[in-house]
């Protein structure tokens, strides 16, 4: 006898619908990478790293800092967060005058520099530029910032802390992506729902 | 097609909890209802719903060109000016689309009649795709089926297909209206077979839905390049975030240019150009005025029966209120459900990608199908 092919499906497995996989969407596979953090691009050379690419790293975290810092309405507000004198104008300005951000304290250095053919570098250095097509994997270059009730901690411009020390250190990657410092706007959509609340279900 | 009475399975409310599927029972109303199913026959299931569903489904993708070179069809279906360049991109890119339904007017005989596409937000996916699905294999196992029956609902193998061969953005998020559980558990439903696929998928609020400069973004401000909404697309077009849509560089599930099909002027324009097929109804484009015994009426957009008037042959004129009053209207041939004991019955029939991929059906008390209407497994069994 010939068996007909089925009409449904092979299998209907949920995993995460179940009650005890929650814990599957929480991002446990992330892998932590290295990065290397450093006050100066001097600090970054002592190190045992080209000092070429120390300024080049450098460079790209000042670039970004004027984007991504944390930004104040006024300075005292700042400063209260990252101590007297560690505040700047930030590019933009409101009503009342400038607002304001902390200074850049360091930078992190995403790609692994090259330290002269060390080995512990050279495996991650591929995985990196595999996993550089899809962004959010790789550890971007960026400025860091201390708090003034924290100075030995480098912080990241969404107050990720990421070490203590300069040198290398292990992050997770989706911890440290740099954004906007812009305020998004939100609420945009939803407002017909809200209007139309008669149904359940706004699909069909 | 016929109609059995089957005992329930002991204690299917605490699975139904147990897999997020809350809403079975709605304000103490049978929402799933698995005291009855439906048995088709494999010729009715493959040559009365299978073929005529991609039959149907490739005469209304020809349709997608021919309304976006007429500025006159494009009125019509009252789609804002503003988008129809980008509505047009979005179908020149072969945006890939995921999903739809159609449902149908069949008794088992004849040709199925089709009533309407829903093609933008279709939802009862999860209690098609997963919970029919098991309902059969459990009362297999119980001895309460006969042994070879079958079912027709590939769904969620198609989705799972679907979701590991598009090429989608990642991660890929998907929202819902915060408000509406039922919304939530058909997008559970979604990202969970994405998850299976390998997809690195999110999930956020509708309302949540953030913009910086143009840039649809996350709750952290990542900039969301892939995004499944469960939410109507003419709504969206009239909100706050509509600029955002043409400035984001976003994948949207469904993609803007299922707006088309999913707007009910796509029946009077399927029987302009396939007139006298035998699974098409006449439609026609209309104004508000009353129709005649025989019609239906039926608004541009509207979604899960609102605001669907409809006049039997003998002048029995029934009406459902809605929230769906400020668009045209569309009227089409009255096709009335088939009555199976005291319910009017309708089947939806699944497409994913472009294939049928199974259907459901809904019961009612009256001849227009609503959101509350029950839901009931079906089998195939020669």
């Amino acid at each position: 006898m010939k068996l007909r092919p089925s009409k449904r499906s092979q299998k209907a497995a949920l995993i995460f619908m179940l009650p005890a996989a929650g814990l599957v969407l929480n991002g446990c596979a992330e892998k932590e990478v290295t990065a290397q953090v450093f006050s100066t691009p001097d600090e970054c050379a002592a190190f045992y790293n080209p000092p070429a690419q120390c300024q080049a790293a450098f460079a790209e975290a000042e670039q970004l800092h004027p984007k991504v810092a944390p930004r104040y309405a006024n300075k005292q507000e700042c400063e209260a967060d990252f101590g007297a004198g560690q505040c700047e104008t930030a590019p933009e300005q409101h009503q009342q005058g400038s607002f304001f951000m902390p200074m850049m304290m360091g930078f992190m250095a995403g790609q692994m520099l090259n330290r002269g053919g060390l080995a512990a570098g050279s495996g991650q250095a591929t995985s990196q530029q595999t996993a550089g097509a899809t962004g959010r994997n790789t550890v971007p270059t960026q400025p860091l910032y201390k708090s003034r009730d924290d100075r030995n901690t480098f912080r990241t411009a969404t107050n990720t802390a990421v070490a203590s020390q300069s040198g290398t250190t292990t992050i997770r990657p989706s911890a440290v992506q740099p954004k906007p410092a812009t305020l998004a706007r939100r609420g945009g959509f939803g407002a017909q729902a809200a209007q139309r609340s008669a149904n359940r279900s706004y699909g069909g | 097609m016929k109609r059995h009475s089957i005992a329930p399975r002991p204690g299917w409310q605490d699975f139904a909890s147990s897999v997020g599927f809350e809403f079975h029972t709605i304000d103490n109303e049978r929402y799933w209802d698995e005291s009855a199913y439906y048995q088709f026959s494999l010729a009715q299931i493959e040559q009365d719903l299978e073929a005529p569903t991609e039959e149907l489904h490739q005469m209304a993708l020809d349709l997608v060109p021919d309304i976006l070179a007429d500025e006159r069809l494009l009125r019509q279906l009252a789609i804002p000016e503003r988008f129809w360049d980008f509505i047009a991109n979005s179908w020149r890119n072969g945006e890939p689309h995921l999903y739809g339904r159609m449902d149908f007017s069949y008794n088992g005989t004849g040709p199925a009649k089709l009533l309407e596409l829903n093609y933008d937000t279709p939802t009862s996916l999860f209690e098609t795709g997963f919970f029919q699905w098991v309902w059969l294999e459990d009362q297999l196992m119980r001895g309460q089926l006969p042994q070879g029956a079958d079912q027709f609902n590939s769904v969620q193998d198609k989705l799972e297909q679907a979701f590991a061969q598009l090429p989608l953005a990642q991660p890929f998020y998907f929202s819902s209206v915060t408000e509406s559980i039922e919304d939530k558990g058909t997008v559970d439903y979604l990202m969970d077979i994405a998850l299976q696929a390998g997809l690195d998928c999110r999930y956020i609020q509708l309302e949540q839905l953030g913009d910086i400069e143009g840039q649809l973004v996350d709750m952290a401000g990542f900039a969301v390049n892939g995004l499944f909404k469960l939410y109507p697309w003419e709504f969206m077009l009239q909100e706050d975030f509509a600029s955002t849509i043409l400035t984001s560089k976003t994948q949207w599930l469904e993609p803007i240019w299922k707006l088309l099909l999913s707007n009910k002027g796509i029946l009077p324009l399927l029987w302009q150009k396939y007139q006298g097929h035998p699974n098409l109804l006449p439609a026609f484009f209309a104004d508000n005025s009353q129709v005649e015994p025989g019609w239906v009426k039926k608004p541009l957009f509207s979604r899960e029966g609102a605001n669907i008037e409809l006049v039997t042959a003998s002048g029995q004129r029934l009406t459902e209120d809605g929230p769906y009053t400020d668009s045209g209207y569309i009227r089409q041939a009255l096709a009335p459900l088939p009555k199976f004991g005291d319910s009017y019955t309708l089947i939806g029939s699944w497409v994913v990608g472009d294939s049928a991929a199974g259907i459901c059906i809904r019961e009612d008390n009256s001849l227009i199908t609503k959101d509350s209407s029950r839901f009931l497994p079906h089998i195939i069994l020669d």
